[in-house]
């Protein structure tokens, strides 16, 4: 018999790594956890996306070894890339299905300037940084350049890759599955202060017209992109007074967020990529804030802590809504 | 000489409450003599916490001092790098002296990893204290604010890394946190560096059990460690560069199963405050 797709929740996010710029140990973090942007989507038939490979990657890792070695789980891997900043790859090296025979990863990442992805992917375990080259690992490697607005299709998620604003560029993704959709949108900065190119910024650099037209641009198909997604995760690595002092480093605050998500028919919205000063009392303290804040934009806002496993479809919406 | 552990684990740092009483930051570790000069052992993400105390000093002023001594280039020795804040503070003096690793230089590396796809700072160049890159030959010494520093070579997997002896205020201390030594056992060269120490820091990243399995990852298994503490006659030995997977309670067993067969009194390294080598002897 048929079960009604109201029946079950579509799809699964579960937050291996919800922090920013690089792992933070210690008393502090336990709650929200210390570990960098990593993200696991699996829908109920078991296909399974990895968005980002930051440190929470490796515990995502050995779990996804332990059912492929048991059967449960096929071989076959997708790793799908914002940006390659150290904080969004450093778990890369100690994902252990890549020490598995038989293993299968393809790595889907935006390609910037003139060098290839699968370069840039394997210079991070260039003998002078890790003690075993990608290429000895016995996994083999695809590597898929995404272009943004270019559709593309993993197993059974549908994913459009857009413009984000961030130093030598990123992209976030619309991910579509079984009836619903998710949106990763981190790590960036508002389209509004500063356009990040492809040089380094001591400080703000006041946007050209040109630029202007550019983040206008950006903006616009990052509103398209989002518009009707049930769940958005977003940079919200700053509060408003630090973007204030630092709106030259590529992240937004969660009002940026709040302004982006409002009106265009998301259901929810998740602060994510949280700044590594961020103490789980401050986190707490922002939770609440933009719970409320949310609330009376008609918007649920809640906050990614490390294993936190959110439901994803027509389901999580009825019971959200009653 | 008092020394403050700021990271103590090897390969990737460890977030979460398992690992909450020895500190999940990888490899940083702080000497300062009794006339408050610094000297800072590697740059792995404990030092992002150390930055924020010396910016509440001189070095948020732009008027500090620090050489950094590097062991080698691995990621979890370098991670903290682009976070640390007192490189971007002008007027801070800071120097890196590490190993000249491969065919590439110690400046191409460390550019390699600042290069702009993995970092928004695009270079060393943009590090705004103007941070000098210097490199140190196998068994040479360097005098260095006040501190005497030998270094020598041990072998690390597929690479070299630095084991330094450390001597100001009449004390000594080694340093040797990467090394994995040949069938015949630990190398003269490391017992050297060694010889006699107040205190003796040494990689212990595997049990004994674990290494039999693990032979050719460059670390040492707990019984090495203790090898080296009792053949060059130091005084304390504190194991070093936690496996990413012992918890604080794997941690304490391994303590314990050390200090069952060490003729020299052993600890676990955590993070926490400075202790005074003084203080370490007058303990036991
Ligand atoms: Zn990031
Ligand atoms: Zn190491």
């Amino acid at each position: 018999m048929r079960r009604d797709p109201l029946d079950y929740y579509a799809v699964k996010v579960t937050f291996w790594g919800v922090r920013g710029s690089y792992p933070v140990p210690g008393p502090s973090t336990v709650k929200y956890g210390g570990h960098t942007s990593c993200v696991e989507v699996r829908t109920e038939s078991g296909a399974c996306l990895i968005i980002d490979a930051g440190t929470g990657l490796r515990a995502l890792g050995q779990e996804l070894a332990l059912q492929q070695q048991r059967g449960e789980k096929d071989s076959r891997y997708d790793l799908v890339l914002s940006h390659v900043h150290w904080d969004h790859i450093q778990g890369l090296p100690f994902f252990e299905p890549a020490y598995l025979e038989g293993t299968h990863i393809t790595i889907h990442g935006l390609r910037v300037a003139t060098e290839e992805l699968r370069h840039v992917i394997t210079g991070i375990t260039r003998r002078e940084f890790f003690p075993v080259r990608l290429e000895a690992v016995p996994a083999d490697f695809d590597f898929h350049e995404v272009t943004p607005q270019r559709p593309f299709c993993i197993q059974s998620f549908e994913i459009l890759p857009f413009a984000l604003n961030h130093p030598f560029g990123a992209v976030g993704y619309r991910v579509d599955a079984d009836g619903t959709s998710i949106a990763y949108v981190s790590d960036t900065a508002p389209f509004t202060d500063v356009l990040h190119k492809q040089h380094f910024l001591p400080g703000p650099e006041i946007p050209t017209p040109e630029d202007k037209r550019a983040l206008d641009e950006m903006q616009r198909s990052l509103i398209e992109a989002l518009t009707g997604v049930d769940t958005v995760i977003y940079d919200t690595h700053f509060l408003p007074e630090e973007y204030e002092r630092f709106p030259h480093f590529g992240h937004s605050s969660p009002d940026h967020a709040l302004d982006m998500c409002t009106g265009i028919g998301v259901r929810r919205l998740v602060l994510y990529h949280h700044a590594p000063s961020h103490t789980d009392d401050m986190m707490d303290d922002i939770a609440d804030h933009y719970a409320d804040r949310g609330k009376a934009l008609g918007l649920e806002v809640i906050t990614a802590r490390e294993r936190m496993e959110l439901d994803v479809g027509p389901n999580a919406a009825r019971e959200a809504s009653s | 000489m008092k020394v403050r552990f700021w990271g103590v684990r090897g390969s990737v740092a460890t977030p979460g409450p398992a690992y909450l009483r020895y500190g999940g930051n990888t490899t940083a570790v702080e000497v300062r003599t009794e006339t408050e000069n610094r000297l800072l052992i590697d740059l792995g993400t404990g030092v992002t916490q150390l930055a924020r105390e010396l910016m509440d000093g001189e070095f948020g002023r732009g008027e500090g001092v620090l050489p950094i001594l590097l062991t080698h280039t691995h990621l979890d020795h370098i991670q903290g790098l682009p976070f640390f804040t007192p490189f971007f503070v002008r007027g801070n003096q800071t120097r890196i002296i590490g190993p000249e690793p491969t065919e590439l230089s110690l400046t191409e590396t460390l550019q390699n990893h600042l290069n702009p796809h993995y970092s928004p700072l695009y270079g060393l160049e943009n590090l705004a204290a103007g941070v000098r890159v210097e490199t140190i030959e196998d068994g040479a010494s360097v005098e260095l604010s006040g501190f005497r520093v030998r270094a020598a070579a041990m072998p690390h997997g597929g690479m070299a890394s630095l084991g330094f002896r450390i001597e100001a205020d009449g004390e000594a201390l080694a340093f040797i946190g990467d090394v994995e030594y040949p069938d015949t056992g630990p190398l003269s060269t490391a017992l050297e560096l060694a010889h006699g120490v107040d205190l003796l820091i040494h990689d212990a990243m595997f049990t004994d059990e674990a290494y039999a399995l693990r032979r050719g990852w460059g670390h040492s298994p707990v019984s090495d460690a203790i090898a080296v503490a009792e053949s060059a006659g130091a005084k304390h030995l504190a194991l070093f560069h936690h496996n990413p997977d012992a918890t604080d309670d794997d941690v304490d067993a391994i303590v314990a199963w050390a200090a069952k067969r060490s003729r020299v009194p052993v600890f676990a390294a955590s993070e926490g405050p400075a202790f005074s080598l003084k203080a370490l002897s007058s303990k036991a």
